[in-house]
């Protein structure tokens, strides 16, 4: 099949894919992405979200040859060289990180959410992950994590 | 005590997992690596005839297919070598887990392909499913053993019948607690070399290193010096990474081919390759006077310990020892039975026994108080252990027993009040509709810090600083194979040595554990790192201040300081190990104790229970990072949450019937309590770090049978069996005929 | 991940219906229509997808639209749940479609799946069809002849087996008449945990009431049978009758004794889908009619 252009992180990217081949494995195998993380395999945990033109997608069921043309970010994506993205950040200051896999695929989905509710309610931040699995945190650390970001997005941060 | 023990430090790690720059096992690449898979046993009790490779070996990338003639020596475990590496022709399968061939080959396609042409022949045999059944004896899992009983434990102490017939009340009950999946988010993988010493290497997430190497030298047929594991990022365990999985797989294929070997399990073959929680049956009967005072506790359990022995004896163990709960009863009969089935084997996962026993004594004691007409706290109260107490083996609880301390705390939080030393339950509160009952749950649990049972518990670190021209320090290493798993241990350990050292935090690093340059820290397990590895931190840097104030006073002008220490638990308290005859023992180095409280509304149309809060007070002992002890006790409600309501592992015929995600079902955001209180209680363990005890496991157990005891509250039913599904919790309702006909809802 | 690195041999995107319609034509009965794919690729990765080749829908403009056209309201094959649960149309037409397809898997499967895959799947449990059920909708299916409009239930015709041939056919859009203001509706979800779960039981309701009593009834159950069902038997109980919780009861009773469920592992036993049929019918009639006398 013709070669598909994407672009990942920003990045033009033109790769052959093989037909049936998933997104999560092109961007881990082919690109290095190596923070897109596999949970399950299913799409039943979120760990491998990815944003497919800014809305949230499991990349372990997405078949690569759909992303032709679309803009891809992973957690690579996020932060510029010297300063951790916002929702890092947050992540960071309300220790909302365990043993720290599901945390790329939650971050994607924290940014989707916040994107497009940029003032989100507690039951819109727990509805915006309600997708990603976490077996460590219980969740709150996160949930803080992401009204944080709100509210430092708010005021005028990153 | 100053700011680096109590302050919520960052986690050492935790930059590098908000950018997903951590590499975990499968992220880890080398050139010119095969790629290996499994071929699963099909059958969990057969007879492998034949095993024939030819037409795999012949696909196009396939580089080799090893079985069991290819393991020098076909065995291992981590208490007994009761298993295969591969099951060799001949040989039989005792559980859909084992493994009875590696494909390995130059891209995980041609794998994938060899895979699918190995062809086993087997002669299927019945399996042994049930451990009631498998108790009997009749069919044997393992012939040459001659018994399906692993382990037989008891407690045997004061004269059960007279007690029970003095008392005047009596509850007995029956209880089943599921076969649970860890369900840590990272599924196996591991990366395995020769490194440039001639080491075998294994990049791979283990809970236990140095055991690893033991095992992993026994079956290699080599010196453990000549065998290495590197642990660059754990992905979650709770217990499930204490037993190797798929090291030995990948280390007899590098062993064979001598070049790099990558195995990546899918979630389905982590689900299938692992073992589980134990699941038990539990018959339990307790006895009591009027006024509240415990007589006697009568239990019988047993516990499915599946295909291998694993620690099952270990998990029984613990089991019966905490089978009592955190109370004194002058009578204590349990007996502990450990069977072998066919199904997966049961092996560690956090609350190892104690979760199990959990369950069955808070929801007895939740009934004999309502068949008082006690309040449930208050009950508790009167019995509960407290420092110089004697428990269920005999021994005296020590300083640091903080049974009591947690429960009023929790209590308190939820809203119970004291009043002229009566303790009153608070109201519920208003349902949200019409056909939701709201009920409020409490349960108290407690377990084991460090390995029991008189095993020599220890852990070494060693501590190297660096120090700048004017003899300060300027940079601090641990070494020590204390296992990150997510807990936050790294970053609780560097606090301590940053303490201990006198320096800030951020001078202080911890190495990640590479065997070769990390000493033996023991176990991730037991919560006993910060106990075992914090102490073991604490002394080795004590050391080497002494030594560097040696260095400042004669001026000797040393640039660097190295102290190593191995903290035993023995040094503080020796345990000792069963009575044969009474269990009387002194099992256990130290005590972690939690006590929760539960608020749920239940759909008494649907038997949906949600969880509306919950409230948890566990002792820390000291606590040196709240956010992550947060962390633990938010975590640990979680697991518990889905213990009580909706995980469950389902075997049929000993054949995974629950085998992905989308079959077992983990809380998700959605599904946690939305008023969640965390207390932390600073009851110090004077022989801990600071004070500090291990909260690893206690945050899990009372979660359970505190939702338990509030879905009884809110319906007048205790769900014995868990999960306590919609459809449970219905049942329990209305045990004969439908809702149809009935003249309105006839529920208390 | 998948067991092997590629489910299909061919994956092609159309950019028209009738270049959808041709290049599966062109594949000869080896080729399907693909439209977000969370169905198929877990099909494919278990063996249970026989086409190795794939054409992608998600491409054509016309087939991404809400909207209304000749009194009705349609959707086109590619318009996700994410779209639909989030939109003003539907939100305010009916109601019960953007309930149900919001609770559908969690957010990253809503950007992706579509209603009407999810329809062509044809199994019982869907969320988004049963609500299209209680609607009365209509799925036009296309192939290189003509295009014709079929009542959704003709789709189905056992537990994944839907009518349409899926080597030569496709499923272009879905319509139902917007929900006139004496009308009220109401989705019912029944399942083991709150998100990223198929239900246990799901209800739609759709009932017209005027003068205090049921104009219109139209109650869809799923899955409690090979394929979601109207339960017409209670429908007849309703229409014509006083607006009472009695009646509503009544109602209940007669769509819970059409489940046929059979014994199940995730969902549980027949005996407590058939009560729970009772309860969340009983339950979407009482929203649904509450809604339509407040209109």
């Amino acid at each position: 099949m013709p070669a598909i252009t994407c672009i990942v992180n920003g990045t033009s990217t033109t790769m052959d894919v093989a037909p049936g081949e998933l997104l999560a494995d092109v961007l881990r195998e082919r690109l290095g992405l190596i923070g897109v993380k596999i949970g399950c395999g299913e799409g039943e945990c979120g760990a491998c979200t990815v944003l497919v033109d800014g809305l949230a997608v499991l990349s372990c069921i997405y078949p690569a040859a759909k992303a032709d043309g679309r803009q891809i970010v992973t957690i690579e994506g996020l932060q510029d060289d010297r300063h951790l993205h916002l929702i890092q950040q947050a992540f960071v200051d309300r220790s909302a990180a365990q043993c720290g896999y599901c945390t790329p695929g939650m971050i994607l989905a924290a940014k989707a959410l916040l994107d497009l509710t940029p003032n989100p309610t507690r039951e819109e931040i727990l509805t915006g992950i309600s997708g990603n699995i976490c077996r460590c945190t219980g969740y709150y650390q996160i949930v803080e994590a992401i009204a944080l970001a709100a509210e430092r997005s708010r005021e005028g941060g990153m | 005590m100053s700011e680096v023990i109590g302050r919520s430090v960052e986690r050492a790690d935790i930059a590098t997992k908000v950018t997903g720059r951590r590499k975990y096992p499968q992220d880890f690449s080398m050139e010119g690596q095969l790629y290996a898979k499994v071929v699963w046993a099909e059958h969990p009790r057969a007879r492998v005839v034949q095993v024939d490779t030819s037409v795999a070996k012949a696909v196009p990338g396939v580089v080799d297919v090893l079985t069991a003639e290819d393991v020098p020596v076909n065995e291992y475990g981590i208490q007994t070598c009761d298993q295969p590496v591969l099951v060799a022709a001949g040989g039989m399968t005792y559980w859909t887990g084992d493994r009875v061939a590696v494909v390995v080959a130059e891209t995980p396609a041609a794998a994938e392909q060899g895979r699918r042409c190995v062809r086993v022949v087997y002669d299927v045999l019945e399996p042994v499913a049930d451990a009631r059944e498998a108790i009997r004896d009749q069919v044997l899992v393992h012939q040459g053993k001659g018994t399906n009983l692993i382990q037989h434990l008891k407690i045997h102490r004061g004269d059960a019948a007279a007690a029970f017939a003095r008392a005047d009340a009596v509850v007995e009950s029956l209880y089943e607690t599921p076969c649970v999946e860890h369900a840590f988010l990272q599924p196996e993988a591991c990366l395995g070399y020769i490194d440039r010493d001639g080491r075998m290497t294994l990049i791979v997430a283990a809970q236990w290193p140095a055991d690893d190497l033991r095992q992993l030298a026994h079956l290699l047929d080599v010196s453990q010096e000549q065998v290495r594991e590197l642990v660059p990022a754990i992905g979650g365990s709770f217990g499930g990474r204490e037993d190797m999985s798929l090291q030995p797989l990948v280390a007899i294929c590098v062993h064979k081919l001598r070049c790099p070997v990558k195995m990546v399990w899918t979630r389905e073959e982590s689900i299938r390759g692992h073992g589980k929680r134990h699941a038990f049956f539990i018959r339990y009967k307790t006895g009591c006077n009027r006024d509240g005072t415990l007589l006697a506790i009568e239990a019988e359990c047993v516990s499915d310990a599946g295909a291998y022995e694993s620690t099952s004896t270990v998990v029984l163990a613990n089991a019966v020892s905490f089978m009592t709960g955190p109370y004194f009863c002058p009578v204590c009969w349990v007996d502990g039975y450990a069977v072998y089935t066919n199904n997966a084997p049961g092996m560690a996962m956090r609350g190892f026994g104690a979760s199990q026993a959990a369950v069955t004594y808070e929801l007895q004691m939740d009934k004999m108080a309502r068949a008082l007409g006690m309040d449930p706290v208050e009950f508790r109260l009167k019995n509960i252990l407290v420092e110089g107490s004697e428990r269920s083996t005999g021994n005296r609880m020590p300083a640091g027993t903080a049974a009591r301390e947690c429960l009023v705390a929790a209590a308190g939080a939820a809203g119970w009040k004291e009043t002229e030393g009566k303790w009153i339950r608070p109201d519920a509160g208003r349902s949200s509709g019409p056909h939701k009952r709201r009920g409020i749950g409490v349960a108290c649990a407690y377990k084991n810090v460090g390995y029991s049972f008189g095993f020599d518990d220890k852990s070494t670190a060693r501590v190297h600083l660096r120090l700048g021209d004017k003899g300060d320090i300027a940079s601090a290493v641990i070494h020590t194979a204390a296992i990150e798993v997510g807990q936050g241990v790294s970053t609780v350990l560097a606090q301590i040595a940053a303490q201990a050292l006198g320096t800030a935090v951020e001078k202080v690093h911890v190495a990640f554990t590479d065997t070769a340059t990390s000493p033996d820290a023991g176990s991730c397990s037991a919560s006993r790192l910060t106990y075992m590895s914090g102490n073991a931190v604490y002394r080795a840097c004590l050391e080497a201040v002494a030594r560097h104030d040696a260095i400042l006073r004669d001026e000797t002008g040393e640039l660097s300081v190295e102290a190593q220490y191995t903290f035993r638990g023995r040094s503080y308290r020796p345990t000792t190990d069963w009575d044969p005859i009474s269990g009387a023992c002194d099992p256990h180095i130290s005590y972690g104790f939690g006590a929760q409280v539960a608020l749920v509304e239940v759909d008494v149309e649907t038997g949906e229970v949600q969880v509306i809060g919950l409230w948890a007070a566990n002792n820390v002992g000291k606590a040196i990072n709240p956010a992550a002890l947060f962390g633990q006790s938010a975590g640990g409600v979680h697991m518990g949450l889905g213990y009580a309501l909706s995980e469950e592992i389902v075997h049929r015929e000993a054949r995974l019937r629950t085998r992905r995600f989308s079959e077992y079902y983990v809380p998700t955001a959605l599904d946690m309590p939305q008023q969640f209180v965390d207390i932390q209680v600073e009851c110090p363990d004077p022989t801990g770090p600071y004070g500090a005890t291990g909260v690893g496991e206690v945050p899990l157990l009372p979660t359970a049978p505190a939702i338990l005891n509030a879905i009884a509250d809110a319906t007048g039913v205790y769900v014995n069996v868990l999960p306590a599904t919609p459809e449970r919790v219905w049942r329990r309702m209305y045990p004969s005929a439908s809702i149809r006909g009935r003249p309105g809802l006839a529920v208390v | 991940m998948p067991e092997e690195a590629s489910v299909w041999d061919v994956f092609v995107t159309a950019a028209s219906v009738a270049d959808a319609l041709h290049q599966l034509a062109g594949l000869q009965g080896e080729g399907r229509i693909i439209a977000g794919g969370t169905d198929l690729v877990l099909q494919a990765q278990r063996g249970l997808c026989p086409s190795r080749a794939m054409v992608d829908i998600t491409r054509i403009p016309e087939l991404d639209r809400i909207e209304t056209r000749d009194g009705f309201v349609v959707i086109g094959a590619t318009v996700t749940h994410a779209r639909i649960a989030g939109s003003p149309t539907i939100c305010s037409q009916a109601p019960l479609l953007a309930q149900a397809c919001g609770s559908i898997g969690g957010p990253q499967i809503r950007n992706v799946g579509t209603l009407v895959g999810n329809v062509v799947n044809a199994l019982p449990a869907a969320d988004g069809a049963i609500a299209l059920f209680a609607l009365g909708a209509e799925v036009e299916v296309a192939d290189l002849d003509e295009s014709r409009w079929l009542p959704i239930a003709e789709l189905y015709e056992g537990v994944g087996m839907c009518a349409i041939d899926p080597c030569a056919q496709m499923v272009t859009a879905l319509r139902f008449r917007p929900l006139a203001a004496h009308l009220g509706s109401d989705f019912q979800r029944l399942a083991r945990r709150r998100a990223l779960v198929l239900p246990i039981v799901n209800v739609g309701a759709v009932v017209g009431v005027y003068n205090g009593c049921f104009t219109d009834a139209r109650i869809a159950v799923g899955p409690v049978a090979p394929t979601p069902f109207r339960a017409s038997e209670a429908e007849q109980l309703l229409i014509g009758q006083p607006v009472s919780d009695e009646l509503i009861a009544q109602a209940a009773v007669a769509a819970a004794s059409s489940a046929r469920p059979r014994p199940s592992l995730l969902r549980g036993s027949p005996e407590y889908r058939t009560e729970m049929v009772e309860v969340l019918v009983r339950r979407a009639l009482g929203n649904a009619s509450a809604q339509a006398v407040a209109a």
